[in-house]
């Protein structure tokens, strides 16, 4: 078995240098296709960030009746967060909310020129562990004696949860098809390398060459073309990413997009796994398949 | 005398209906020279491929070196390949591979260590006339010179039984003679040798033991034979 990986990898070089042609167009052929598979994931790993930071904001927000004592207070927002599908609740008093209130609308107006009473009531803010389960947390709220209204954003909500498994699933649909379709590429082109050195196959069987032999050389190659084609793929990869988030971060600074730090070393590595594994088996598959070996 | 060779009451059909060998019966003894002569498509080719086991019989069976290789499973067609070497009329030297490769290639694939493969591979070029020519390509050799890498590859690993598929059907008359002299050389070392031809010269002046196949059956079995029958 030893021999047989040493033999082996110097076949696969030599087989590699000497079939230049065939060996390049196989090499790019994966390159192309590992570039689109990457870029794909980018873009569907950009869009999965959007949609959790979008799915953040959703809250449900209870307003309490007039006049509760603090402790009812206390123990409503006690109730709330033992509901199942709570993450966390923040009291708010009504003098807060005035206060946000004020800040919000920032200093041109003052609200205690215009109003001598706060007219706001204590509401507590439910964050939700899961965005689509808001609605059944709002009308479980709702049914709360100390509760006299809830908005949980309502058709918003929906089109928000809409919005963001589209871009999840869209992304993740995009990429795999891509994966696929890279799949029986890069196969087909590595069973062309391999039929087109038929004879040689054959004459190895003949002087009594088998198992491992007879693959390795062939294997090995694969796993090559799939490395070298990482390469390059990443050589082009690395710097666009880099580019096209700097251009789109200028023109649009309110999307949030992955740091690249976070994103390329993870991604350059599953390329260059998947790039040698498809390399090896497409190889291993041609040969069991075209070869009869 | 040991049996090598010995084929069963064989018969070989194909799966489009030809059938190849018809209750073939034959048995080659060690340090034997036997010429398989007959027209083309008599069956000769087939005798050999089931005794290097690129097929297997429909009928009948097939032993080689005592050994029942009938319904020898194809991984196992590897071992057996090892124990013998087969030369062929096309010569089926590996194109981008120098003299040396190809004879070398036969010892890698059977994990042979490294250090042996030098010694070996020159002195196998060094029996059939090559060792100034070992960093030749093929297309840089004359025919001749390429069948002698063929046998020099057949022969490195010393194997009991060589077996000959019209090693002399691309060469001119002279190169022919050059080549079937040194299967003789061979066989006279103690190799067992089995010759596929019909190259009439080669078969009448060398009068070896000579095995006539027709129309898929055994005509003939004659030592000292020429080509045309005498009867």
């Amino acid at each position: 078995m030893r021999a047989a990986a040493g033999y082996g990898a110097g076949e696969a070089w030599t087989a590699f240098r000497r079939n230049g042609l065939m060996s390049l167009a196989a090499v790019l052929t994966i390159m192309v296709t590992l570039l689109l598979v990457g870029a794909a994931t980018a873009v569907a790993a950009n869009l999965r960030l959007l949609a959790s930071i979008l799915e953040g904001r959703v809250e449900v927000v209870a307003y309490l009746r007039d006049g509760l004592a603090p402790a009812e207070v206390q123990r409503t927002a006690a109730a709330a967060r033992a509901l199942p599908g709570v993450r966390a609740v923040t009291v708010v008093g009504r003098d807060e909310a005035l206060g946000r209130l004020q800040d919000a609308l920032g200093e041109r107006v003052s609200l205690r020129d215009l109003i001598q009473t706060n007219p706001l009531p204590d509401s507590l803010e439910i964050a939700v562990s899961n965005p689509a389960r808001a609605h059944e947390v709002a009308a479980a709220v709702a049914e709360m004696e100390a509760v006299e209204d809830v908005t949980s954003g309502g058709q918003v909500l929906d089109r928000l949860l809409a919005a963001t498994w589209l871009l999840r699933g869209g992304g993740a649909a995009a990429a795999a098809l891509l994966a696929g379709v890279a799949l029986i590429i890069i196969m087909n082109t590595i069973r062309l390398t391999i039929l087109g050195r038929r004879q040689e196959v054959e004459i190895m069987q003949l002087v009594g060459a088998g198992g491992w032999y007879l693959r390795a050389p062939f294997i090995l190659e694969g796993a090559l073309q799939g490395l070298l084609a990482t390469l390059l793929a990443g050589a082009l990869l690395v710097p666009g990413y880099l580019v096209v988030r700097d251009r789109v971060g200028a023109l649009l600074p309110f999307l949030p997009l992955l740091d690249p730090a976070a994103l390329l070393p993870a991604l350059v590595g599953a390329m260059a796994a998947a790039g040698v594994l498809v390399g090896m088996s497409g190889s291993s598959l041609a040969l069991r398949r075209f070869l009869h070996i | 005398m040991r049996i090598v060779i010995r084929l069963q009451g064989v018969t070989k059909r194909h799966p489009n209906g030809l059938t190849a060998l018809a209750d073939v019966s034959l048995s080659v003894a060690e340090g034997e020279f036997v010429f398989l002569i007959g027209p083309t498509g008599a069956g000769k080719s087939t005798v050999l491929r089931l005794i290097y086991r690129a097929e297997t019989p429909t009928n009948g069976r097939v032993f080689v070196g005592g050994r029942d290789i009938t319904r020898l499973p194809a991984r196992a067609a590897p071992a057996l390949r090892r124990s013998l070497g087969v030369v062929f009329q096309d010569f089926k030297l590996l194109p981008r591979k120098t003299a040396f490769e190809n004879v070398a290639f036969a010892l890698q694939v059977t994990g042979t260590s490294p250090e042996e493969i030098r010694p070996r591979t020159l002195a196998a070029l060094e029996l059939v006339g090559l060792a100034d020519r070992a960093e030749a390509l093929p297309w840089q050799l004359s025919g001749g010179e390429q069948q002698r890498v063929s046998i020099a590859r057949a022969l490195v690993r010393r194997p009991p039984l060589l077996l000959a598929d019209e090693p002399t059907g691309n060469l001119d008359p002279r190169t022919s003679w050059e080549i079937i002299q040194l299967l003789s050389r061979i066989n006279l070392r103690g190799t067992t040798m089995v010759v596929a031809t019909h190259n009439k010269l080669v078969v009448d002046i060398l009068r070896k033991r000579v095995i006539e196949l027709a129309g898929g059956r055994v005509v003939r079995d004659e030592d000292y034979g020429l080509y045309a029958s005498q009867a």
